[in-house]
C-alpha cells in the first residue's frame, strides 16, 4: 500500500484561496512531517490527481473552505461530500467535495478534507496578513491531524 | 423594471454573475461580470527572468495550465527569435491535445450534461446515471495521463522549458500512451451517441462572428501565428503581432474583463469557432461524428459549442494517436532545449486553448527580464459575445418565467465554457 497522500488545493495568485497550496508547501519542508506521508501541492482541480490517489489507504485534501466566522480555523470533514454544498455553481471545475464523491465511484478511496477557513479571496499572490499570522497554528493543527490520520 | 440575476458563476465576491434588466418585455440591459485576474498579472511578472514567466503564469488557471505555459513559452521564444525543433513542436501539440481531452471531458460530462439532463450537479447525475460520469472521468484521466507524461506533472507542467523540453518522453512511455489512447478511442461512439441524444437547446440563435487560430494544418492548437475572423462569409486575417486589432478592448463598468470586438462586433472563440472558421474536410470517423452530431457550419447557435467539443474530443484522441505514431516512426531523439539568448524585444503568441484563443504578449529588456506583459484569455474575448447571446435568449424566449430564463442563461454561459471560477474555488458548507 502506498503512503498517505496529502494534496494541497488552491490558487496561489488569489490570496487566501491558495492557503491549501501554501500549507502543503510548508508541510513538505517541515521536519515534523511523518516519514510515511507524501505531499503534493497545486491547482484547484482535485480530479487531476486521480492517478496519484490510486492504491492509497487514505488521502488528505487541504483546501480553503468558505467560513466567514474565523479565517484560519480548521474544519475536518471525514465524509466531505455529505457535508459540503453540492450545488454545481462553478462554471469551470468541480469542488473538492464533489470531486471526492466522484472519485469514490472509481476507486476505494478514503478521504479526509481538512478545510481551512477563509472569508475572502482577492487578486493578490500572497496570503492575507491575518491568514499569514495564523499559519504556525494552522501547520500545528494540520500536522496533528496527519499524525492522527496516518495512525488510523 | 424587472431584473433577472444569475449569481455564483464564480466564487469571487460580487463577480461572475449575469444580470438582465427588462422594461416590460424588452431587454434594456445585459451584464456579464467576469473576474479576469489575468489582466491584473502584469505587476506580478514585471522584472522576472524569461525562464520564470511561464511557471508563474500557468497558475492563472488549473484547467488550462498547459495552455498558459505553452503560450507563454511561445511568446518568449518569439521575442528572442528562438526556433524550436520539429520534435518539440510535435510534443507541445501532443501536450495541448492532452489538455483539450481532459478539459472537454470535464466540461461536457461533469458540467454541461447535468444541465441538459436536469440534474443540479455532476454528483446528482452520478447517483442516477453513473455510466455517464464514469465515462467522463475515464476520458479526463486519459487527458491527464498525456499531460503528465509529456508535461512532467498532472498540473502546471514543469517539463516544458524555453527552447524545448527538460526531458523527452521515452519510447516505452509513448507506447503506454498509445495503448491508453487506443483504449480511449473505444469510448468515441458512446460519446457521440450521448451528445447526439441530448434535447435540443435552441434558444439564442442568430448571426455570430467567429475567430480562431489559422494554423498550418488547420487543426493545430499550438502552431500558427495568424487569426482568422469569419462573419457571414466575410473572412479577415490578423497577424499575431497585430492582435490589438482583434482585441480592440474596451473597459466596461460592470466587469474586470475588458470587452473585445472586431470592427465593432462581438465575436466567439472556442471549439465552435474553430470548426466554423477553418473547416478542415473531415475524414474517416470524423465524417460520421459530424453527421451524427448534426453540426452545421456556419453555426448560429452557441449551444452547439458543446457538440463541437464532443467532436474535438474524438478528433483529439485520433490526432494524439497519430502524433505518437509519428514520433515512434521517426524515432524520438534525445534532444536538449535549443539555446535561448535573451535580447530586447517583444514577442506575441496566439494559441488555441480548449475554450478558445489565448494571447500572451511580452516585452523584454536586453537581460531577458519582462518590462511589460499582456495576457488575454478566451473568456475575456468571449465576454461581449456572451452578453449578446444572453440578450438573444431573453428576447427569443416567449415565457417570462424567471426559472426558465435563469436556466437558459446558465446553460449559455456554460456552453461557452468560461474560465471565471478556476481562479477562486472556495468550497462552502451546507
Amino acid at each position: 500500500m502506498k503512503p498517505l497522500l496529502v494534496i494541497g488545493l488552491g490558487n496561489p495568485l488569489m490570496g487566501d484561496d491558495g492557503v491549501g497550496c501554501a500549507v502543503a508547501g510548508r508541510l513538505a519542508n517541515d521536519p515534523r512531517l511523518p516519514e510515511d506521508v507524501e505531499v503534493v501541492s497545486g491547482g484547484c482541480d482535485l480530479l487531476r490527481y486521480a492517478a496519484q490517489m490510486e492504491g492509497r489507504s487514505r488521502v488528505v485534501v487541504l483546501d480553503a473552505v468558505y467560513e466567514s466566522a474565523e479565517p484560519g480555523c480548521i474544519l475536518v470533514f471525514e465524509d466531505p461530500g455529505a457535508q459540503l454544498d453540492a450545488t454545481q455553481d462553478h462554471a469551470h471545475h468541480l469542488s473538492a467535495g464533489q470531486a471526492i464523491q466522484l472519485l469514490q465511484m472509481t476507486m476505494p478511496l478514503r478521504a479526509t478534507l481538512v478545510g481551512i477557513g477563509a472569508s475572502s479571496a482577492g487578486f493578490e499572490p500572497w496570503l492575507s496578513p491575518l491568514m499569514e499570522s495564523r499559519m504556525p497554528a494552522i501547520l500545528d493543527r494540520v500536522l496533528q491531524e496527519l499524525v492522527w490520520t496516518s495512525s488510523m | 423594471m424587472k431584473t433577472i440575476v444569475v449569481e455564483h458563476l464564480a466564487r469571487v465576491e460580487g463577480h461572475g454573475g449575469i444580470t438582465v434588466e427588462l422594461e416590460g418585455d424588452a431587454v434594456s440591459d445585459v451584464r456579464f461580470d467576469v473576474f479576469e485576474g489575468a489582466r491584473l498579472l502584469e505587476p506580478l511578472v514585471r522584472g522576472k527572468r524569461y525562464d520564470e514567466v511561464a511557471p508563474a503564469l500557468s497558475r492563472i488557471c488549473s484547467i488550462c495550465s498547459a495552455a498558459h505555459t505553452l503560450t507563454s513559452l511561445k511568446a518568449t521564444e518569439n521575442a528572442f527569435g528562438v526556433r524550436i525543433s520539429p520534435q518539440t513542436e510535435l510534443l507541445r501539440e501532443l501536450l495541448y491535445r492532452g489538455e483539450s481531452i481532459e478539459s472537454h471531458a470535464l466540461h461536457l460530462f461533469l458540467l454541461a450534461l447535468p444541465d441538459y439532463l436536469n440534474y443540479p450537479s455532476a454528483t446528482a447525475l452520478a447517483a442516477d446515471k453513473p455510466d455517464i460520469v464514469l465515462l467522463g472521468l475515464r476520458l479526463k484521466k486519459l487527458g491527464n495521463r498525456i499531460q503528465e507524461t509529456i508535461g512532467g506533472r498532472a498540473i502546471h507542467p514543469v517539463n516544458v522549458v524555453p527552447g524545448g523540453f527538460g526531458k523527452v518522453p521515452a519510447v516505452d512511455q509513448l507506447l503506454e500512451l498509445r495503448s491508453a489512447l487506443i483504449e480511449g478511442m473505444k469510448d468515441s461512439d458512446t460519446v457521440v451517441d450521448l451528445m447526439a441524444s441530448l434535447p435540443a437547446a435552441e434558444f439564442c440563435r442568430g448571426n455570430t462572428v467567429y475567430a480562431a487560430l489559422l494554423s498550418p494544418n488547420l487543426d493545430s492548437y499550438y502552431a500558427g501565428d495568424e487569426v482568422m475572423i469569419a462573419s457571414n462569409g466575410d473572412r479577415s486575417i490578423i497577424r499575431a503581432a497585430e492582435y490589438r486589432e482583434l482585441t480592440n478592448e474596451q473597459s466596461v463598468p460592470h466587469s474586470h474583463a475588458r470587452h473585445s470586438t472586431f470592427r465593432g462586433k462581438p465575436f466567439m472563440v472556442g471549439s465552435l469557432a474553430r470548426l466554423t472558421v477553418k473547416p478542415r474536410r473531415p475524414t474517416g470517423r470524423l465524417v460520421v461524428v459530424r453527421e451524427r452530431l448534426q453540426l452545421q457550419a456556419p453555426a448560429g447557435n452557441p449551444m452547439d459549442n458543446n457538440k463541437a467539443q464532443a467532436l474535438e474530443l474524438v478528433r483529439d484522441m485520433e490526432r494524439a494517436l497519430e502524433t505518437i505514431e509519428q514520433l515512434l516512426r521517426e524515432g524520438v531523439k534525445d534532444e536538449r532545449p535549443v539555446g535561448v539568448h535573451p535580447r530586447a524585444g517583444t514577442g506575441t503568441a496566439i494559441t488555441e486553448a480548449p475554450r478558445g484563443l489565448l494571447i500572451h504578449s511580452y516585452t523584454y529588456d536586453a537581460e531577458g527580464r519582462i518590462t511589460s506583459a499582456d495576457v488575454i484569455t478566451p473568456t475575456a474575448l468571449n465576454a461581449a459575445s456572451m452578453e449578446m447571446h444572453f440578450r438573444r435568449a431573453v428576447e427569443q424566449c416567449a415565457e417570462r418565467d424567471d426559472a426558465v430564463l435563469s436556466k437558459r442563461l446558465q446553460m449559455i454561459a456554460r456552453a461557452y465554457d468560461p474560465c471565471i471560477s478556476c481562479s477562486v474555488h472556495l468550497v462552502r458548507r451546507r
